[in-house]
């Protein structure tokens, strides 16, 4: 297996009394999709820019593509910010052009690859127009397409999906995708747990400037307990003896959540039912969503930053 | 290094696109041809002929002014006579009496004495020759005051015509010309000097007082010499007493021997400077305001972040200034551009004739006194160095406070204090050229933000070597702290956002890290 695109063991970084990350490590393969998840103020931001060395951490080390510093290897990395902006009197590809030169491209090649990515991504039409004539989605799109304009080997994207409506939601999990198949590595943050699922080979979540979780979504799954849901008119009660299940809850009449220990089988709850005897009316098993990984492993802690 | 290129030639290329930039570098050479010519097509064509009457209840005193209009007129037709004279084609009853110019003096000399004895009372028509409009015409009394002597009623007459409700009779100049001012003498003028018997003057316009002051000045000499008369002193030593002037030769000990008279081309070399120093007040004020918003702009866009992802904050502040020194680099190179392209053009074909009024050869000779001043001192070099020198020093400080504000309106309420540090040159513009190595122009010279405007306005008149020496290293020492000391906060303040740093943190920012 290759070098890891990007390695941080340990980071950490106050700004005076205030910890925004603490003692993150992880680990993005190269060529695969990271996710980056985390409620507001998890620390996601100064991550991000700590990862490309606008921030310098307080302590711990970070590499990436084998180098200790963003910075020296500027060129091969693209970042699209959180905060999305772009010149207004500029025009679209002069945008692109610009920031491609920046990343090292000739004036002649980044003049060409900006046209190149304006007409795949459909927005050839406006290639000569001023990013203030733009909508917000598609200034956004120009921005996307700034940040890989040079061809990077890694890519950050702070919440780019934020701001676009779901036709270009999806142009932009093409680009993601393209940038995988062409053995790319991207890391992205976002709240919106449905890209993160579709997308992510592996993820991290944070809270509070630490690291709750790492690992693929499958293990993500395996961080919350499996649930059944059942519909039934007898009383289920007898299941809580059954091995494998930890709680029953009722959540209206009739209606009953079964939640499973660590590695239980859903199938053992259906068999008990025939065994006491309980009729179903319905048997629900489910894997459980990104987004209650999510809110199990975040939730009361962002609860509390949000009112902090 | 490419980078630090790649960041100034966005930032030329967004600024040279902006209307106001053009506008600026056109309009410059507009507003100064525009205010040098304006004045003279004013005077030959803009103010229209001022009529007026007289009415002279003594009968001594209306000829002695009319004379004076006359004499006044001829000279006004004689100057413009000498002008034509030097323009037209060879082929030209003129030309008998016209010397062309020489190598050592470029301007062509025209005999116009030889000309009106030649040409007899009618010398100023000439095929081509339009005579300027008179200043001055007086019209005669209307028929409706003729006759009436009692001065109040003659005033109440006069008044609708005063007023402009009634116009005069057509005259030479125009078809129903107004009464500009009416000029009456009682009766008894000059006998006494009592209130009543004063000269009365009457016009609405109390700011064009040609008129009156050419009369007042007339009649008092005139008076005085009656009384003169009157205690028995004879004319012709009248006369000869009057013809007395106070000369004076204007001379200064710097320059050359036999060279020492004062001129315009030195009163130039004196006030040049400061015209320099408004310039580039103007320019280092104006880029600045530009690097301000431009990076208010990127942090306030977020544009910021990107550019921090593919450039160092260092290259991105260099770059920064490099882009808007360019800018203002352009505007102030076709500012002067056009300044000297005007004097040489001026100078060519526009030169004074010899023998026409001092004042009026002085301004004539204005562009190419100024061209030889531009020659023979170090007003343009310095005024080069200055502009970066200062430029460095301002646009790092803008830079600065732009990096520190995520708003206009935070910046605005930072530049208040820095406004006013930079009034200061401006105030002391008009006092140095009194006195150019004074103690006020010695001590402003040594603060560096000022030195760069206070050394130019010094540099005609050769300060001392040590000034000029110590003020340039302490202020390329200063540009280099401002260098230093701004990159470390600008590092740190430009991803920041929210309320502007204190200054105590700003100082921390600076010692630390």
């Amino acid at each position: 297996m290759s070098d890891p695109a990007l390695e941080l063991r340990n980071v950490s970084k106050y700004y005076g009394e205030f910890c925004a990350v603490n003692d993150l490590s992880l680990t993005v393969p190269t060529g695969s999709i990271y996710g980056f998840l985390g409620p507001n103020g998890a620390g996601k931001t100064t991550s991000l820019r700590m990862i490309l060395d606008i921030l310098r951490p307080t302590s711990g080390s970070i590499r990436i593509l084998g180098v200790a510093s963003a910075l020296t290897v500027r060129h091969r990395i693209g970042y699209l910010p959180e905060e999305k902006g772009l010149y207004k009197k500029m025009k679209a590809w002069a945008v692109i052009a610009y920031f491609a030169g920046l990343k090292g491209l000739s004036a002649a090649d980044a003049r060409r690859r900006a046209f190149e990515l304006l007409e795949r991504y459909g927005l050839k039409d406006f290639a000569h127009a001023r990013t203030e004539a733009l909508s917000k989605g598609m200034g956004q799109k120009v921005q996307v397409l700034a940040s890989i304009a040079h061809d990077p080997e890694l890519v950050i994207f702070d919440e780019p999906f934020s701001g676009l409506d779901p036709v270009n939601q999806g142009v932009l999990e093409e680009i993601v995708t393209d940038l995988r198949a062409r053995g790319r590595t991207v890391l992205f943050s976002t709240h919106v747990m449905q890209h993160a699922e579709r997308l992510c080979d592996r993820l991290v979540i944070i809270g509070g400037g630490k690291r709750l979780f790492d690992g693929t979504l499958s293990e993500a799954r395996q961080t919350v307990p499996h649930r059944v849901r059942l519909e039934t008119e007898d009383d289920p009660s007898r299941l809580e003896n059954v091995p494998g299940v930890s709680r029953l809850t009722s959540d209206g009449p009739g209606s009953w959540q079964v939640e499973l220990s660590q590695g239980a089988d859903p199938q053992c709850v259906l068999r008990a039912c025939f065994e006491c005897s309980i009729r179903l009316r319905s048997f629900n098993s489910a894997e459980p969503s990104l987004h209650e990984v999510f809110m199990k492993l975040v939730g009361p802690s962002a609860r509390e930053a949000s009112f902090r | 290094m490419r980078y630090i290129w790649l960041v100034g030639w966005r930032e030329f290329f967004e600024n040279a696109r902006t209307k106001g930039f053009w506008l600026g570098i056109l309009l410059f050479p507009v507003i100064i041809l525009v205010s040098g010519t304006l004045p003279v097509l004013l005077a030959k064509k803009g103010v229209s002929t001022r009529h007026y009457l007289m009415i002279d209840q003594t009968g001594e005193y209306a000829p002695k002014v009319r004379a004076e209009m006359d004499r006044q007129r001829t000279t006004q037709v004689d100057g413009a006579l000498r002008t034509f004279a030097r323009r037209i084609p060879t082929p030209s009853p003129l030309a008998p009496f016209v010397t062309p110019g020489e190598s050592n003096r470029p301007t062509s000399r025209f005999d116009l004495d030889g000309w009106k004895r030649h040409a007899g009372s009618n010398y100023a028509t000439l095929p081509g020759f339009t005579p300027p409009r008179a200043a001055w015409l007086e019209v005669p009394v209307p028929v409706e005051i003729q006759g009436t002597n009692d001065i109040p009623a003659i005033e109440t007459l006069l008044r609708p015509w005063l007023r402009g409700d009634r116009v005069l009779t057509a005259s030479e100049a125009s078809a129903a010309p107004k009464l500009f001012a009416a000029v009456i003498i009682p009766r008894e003028y000059g006998a006494s000097t009592n209130e009543s018997a004063s000269l009365r003057y009457w016009s609405e316009n109390t700011a064009d007082t040609g008129l009156r002051d050419s009369i007042q000045r007339l009649l008092g000499d005139e008076l005085r010499r009656r009384e003169y008369q009157s205690l028995g002193v004879d004319p012709s030593i009248i006369a000869r007493v009057e013809a007395r002037r106070a000369p004076i030769t204007d001379l200064n000990p710097r320059k050359a021997e036999g060279e020492e008279k004062v001129g315009l081309a030195d009163r130039l070399r004196q006030w040049v400077p400061s015209f320099f120093v408004y310039l580039l007040w103007i320019s280092i004020f104006a880029v600045s305001q530009m690097l301000l918003n431009s990076v208010i702009e990127e942090k306030s866009n977020r544009i910021i972040e990107v550019l921090l992802s593919s450039v160092t904050p260092g290259e991105l502040m260099l770059g920064k200034l490099l882009g808007i020194a360019m800018t203002g680099g352009v505007m102030l190179s076709s500012w002067l551009g056009s300044i000297i392209g005007m004097a040489l053009v001026q100078s060519r074909f526009f030169a004074a004739p010899v023998g026409a009024g001092e004042s009026i050869s002085a301004v004539a000779n204005l562009p190419s006194d100024l061209l030889s001043l531009f020659q023979s001192t170090w007003l343009l070099p310095a005024f080069a160095l200055y502009f970066i020198l200062g430029y460095i020093a301002y646009a790092t400080i803008f830079l600065t406070v732009g990096s520190l504000c995520s708003t206009i309106k935070d910046a605005q309420n930072l530049m208040g204090p820095l406004m006013l540090v930079l009034m200061v040159p401006l105030f002391l513009m008009p006092f140095i050229p009194w006195d150019p190595n004074g103690p006020i122009a010695t001590v402003f010279s040594w603060v560096p933000l000022y030195t760069p405007f206070i050394m130019m306005n010094r540099i005609t008149a050769s300060p001392p070597l040590f000034d000029v020496i110590g003020t340039g290293v302490l202020l390329i020492g200063f540009d280099i702290l401002i260098l230093w000391g701004c990159g470390k906060i600008f590092r740190l303040a430009i991803l920041r956002t929210g309320q502007p740093p204190r200054i105590v943190e700003l100082l921390r920012w600076i010692w630390n890290r």
